[in-house]
């Protein structure tokens, strides 16, 4: 699924050279629920960024679901972002102004779906994260755990392969930290990639595998078991 | 792909609507006033560049007063006529009675009958002599000109009939209902009647303001002195040569008349069109300030947008917009913001035409000018909103996951 091989990244200033990742290595297999850790400034962000086309990269390879992302235009990148990679942010990063149904129709809309299709989509993404009932809320009107589900209905609404979690649960008390956290697991079962990038090994332990990066680098990972056949979302929310 | 977005960016614009409603408020006011301000322009454009009729780039004006009891009138215009008209590049010369365009003449009225029944007709007359036709470059569309000898003298009572007239075909059409009016009679109040000898095509009179300023008689009879004014009417590109030796000459030929002007018959044109060029130059200069502070304002709109949406635009980006969609965006809620000020605006144009027609009885709003005036409201929002939708467009999708 994400296939990342000897990436380095160098943020230059006028006064210093600062290598936010270098000959980073990974491979992230499809189905596989995988927690990136690190403390402060090890680099999570700037992988977090690079895995999902949200920057480049100096050197290195890097290949999502099998697309070779070396060299793709501005354009192309957001089409691969929109069709293969759902975000989730540690703030949610919805929409104040558009109501919960708009919000999850933001990506769909940059794919040029038809309204029906999307529609289907919106509905079925809100039941999963169980807040179908209020589809015309507008995002202040929702707690925290409520807004973070919404975000994640924004992410798996596409049917991406791939979810990249930032900090999810980094603005949530811990009972709503739970429940995003076992959305995620639910996710994950129906055989969607899950990315998650965390300084907190508490929520790290939660996931299949660790891959804990410090100064740019990864320092270790547990090797791969898969627990679950993969399945798309879309033929679980249908069935 | 552009009606697709409109519903959640009009939504949210309604949502957050304030700075929306200012800014389309002030689209509103700026269409009312811009195409109204734009259609009297034009009117007094139109109006300032009606045909005179007359050889007006080419005709001197020159003002003289005798004085003393030795001035001799008659023998003083005898021998500035003589002298002008022999001067190389000079077509001809008259004395008028008073100067066209000035703002300065005389009228009277004409009647069908000697009864003098009715109204009458209004007519803005000039003495003249059997050069006026010629030294004021009317076209004769029928009949003839003055000939020297039907030139009557001076009349200080200024009551003395007159036996014949050259009119305009606008003058003859009011009096007779046709413009081939020679041979045709027409009576002054007392009832003395005066026949039609020539019909020129057009010429206006004295007053630019009168709506009958194309009811102009010539009438042959010697202007009353100790005031001689002549209209020379040169070769082209002679004008100021000549007006330069006339005023040399004439003010040194004669001890006893002074030279009070010598100006050019344009002069006097543009002195009595001075205000509606100063409403026209005001009436543009507001316009484009408040076009300027308009745009501005969409501006300054659009650039409060994307600066407190930064995160959002990133988030955007993010989920997939490439950096069209995000110019897109801006775009489109521009348009639907200017769009609902161009809206209210068609309404407040029509509204302040409608009421500017009723209190100054200008002719009606040309919905032309509505249809142009959205349109260039709406290409101004978009030209205002480009630059700061292209600086939306450029920021960095990764600004979604900065967590300050």
């Amino acid at each position: 699924m994400l296939a990342m091989r000897h990436i380095s990244k160098v943020f230059r200033t006028d006064l210093i050279e600062t290598h936010a990742l270098r000959d980073f290595s990974l491979e992230v297999a499809e189905g596989e629920f995988v927690a990136v850790t690190g403390p402060s400034g090890s680099g999570k962000t700037t992988f977090l960024n690079v895995a999902g086309l949200l920057e480049g990269f100096d050197t290195g390879t890097y290949h999502l679901d099998g697309v070779d992302t070396n060299g793709l235009s501005d354009d192309a990148r957001s089409r691969l972002r929109n069709e293969k990679i759902g975000f989730i942010f540690q703030s949610f990063n919805l929409i104040p102004d558009l109501d919960i149904f708009d919000n999850v129709d933001v990506p769909l809309r940059y794919r040029r779906m038809k309204a029906a299709e999307r529609r289907e989509r919106i509905t079925s993404a809100l039941d999963l994260v169980g807040l179908a009932s209020r589809a015309h809320h507008l995002p202040s009107q929702l707690s925290g755990g409520q807004q973070q589900r919404v975000a994640i209905a924004r992410a798996i609404a596409g049917d991406p392969k791939f979810l990249l979690a930032d900090e999810p649960t980094g603005n949530l008390d811990s009972l709503m930290a739970r429940q995003v956290m076992d959305l995620l697991e639910q996710i994950n079962e129906m055989g969607t990639t899950i990315v998650l990038v965390t300084h907190d090994p508490e929520l790290a332990r939660r996931a299949q595998r660790n891959v804990q990066v410090i100064d740019g680098q990864v320092s270790d990972f547990r090797p791969y078991e898969p627990h679950a056949q993969p399945a798309t979302f879309a033929a679980a929310a249908a069935g | 792909m552009i009606t697709q977005d409109i519903r959640p960016i009009l939504s949210a614009l309604l949502r957050n609507r304030t700075g929306a409603v200012l800014v389309a408020l002030q689209v509103a006011i700026a269409l009312a006033v811009l195409v109204n301000a734009v259609y009297i322009v034009k009117q007094r454009v139109d109006k300032i560049g009606r045909p005179t009729g007359v050889d007006i780039g080419n005709i001197i004006v020159i003002d003289t007063i005798g004085f003393g009891a030795g001035y001799d009138h008659m023998a003083t215009v005898r021998d500035d006529l003589g002298w002008l008209r022999s001067q190389p590049g000079v077509r001809a010369a008259t004395v008028v009675s008073q100067i066209p365009l000035s703002g300065s003449g005389s009228s009277n009225r004409l009647f069908k009958t000697p009864e003098a029944k009715g109204e009458g007709v209004p007519m803005n007359y000039f003495l003249l002599d059997d050069s006026g036709v010629d030294a004021l470059g009317v076209k004769l569309a029928a009949g003839r000109k003055f000939r020297q000898e039907e030139i009557l003298p001076e009349d200080p009572t200024f009551n003395q009939p007159v036996p014949s007239m050259i009119v305009t075909r606008a003058l003859a059409k009011s009096l007779f209902g046709t413009d081939n009016a020679i041979g045709k009679v027409a009576y002054d109040a007392l009832g003395r009647p005066v026949t039609v000898t020539g019909v020129i095509e057009h010429m206006q009179g004295s007053w630019v303001d009168w709506d009958k300023l194309d009811h102009v008689g010539l009438l042959p009879r010697q202007p009353s002195g100790p005031n001689a004014t002549y209209l020379v009417r040169t070769e082209a590109g002679r004008r100021n040569a000549i007006s330069k030796l006339a005023e040399e000459h004439l003010s040194a030929s004669n001890a006893r008349r002074v030279v009070q002007h010598v100006r050019p018959l344009d002069y006097y044109r543009n002195r009595s069109y001075q205000s509606d060029r100063n409403i026209a130059i005001f009436l543009v200069a507001v316009t484009a300030l408040l076009a300027c502070v308009t745009a501005l304002g969409i501006f300054a709109l659009a650039t409060f947008n994307v600066n407190v949406r930064t995160r959002q635009i990133g988030t955007r980006r993010a989920v997939g917009a490439r950096k069209v969609d995000v110019v897109r965006y801006f775009m489109v809620e521009n348009w639907l913001i200017t769009t609902g000020g161009v809206l209210l605006g068609a309404a407040l144009a029509l509204g302040v035409g409608y009421s500017l027609s009723r209190a100054y009885e200008l002719p009606r709003l040309d919905l032309y000018y509505l249809v142009g005036g959205v349109v260039a409201l709406w290409a101004l929002g978009q030209a205002a909103a480009w630059q700061p939708a292209r600086r939306a467009a450029r920021i960095a999708p990764s600004v979604a996951t900065r967590t300050v």
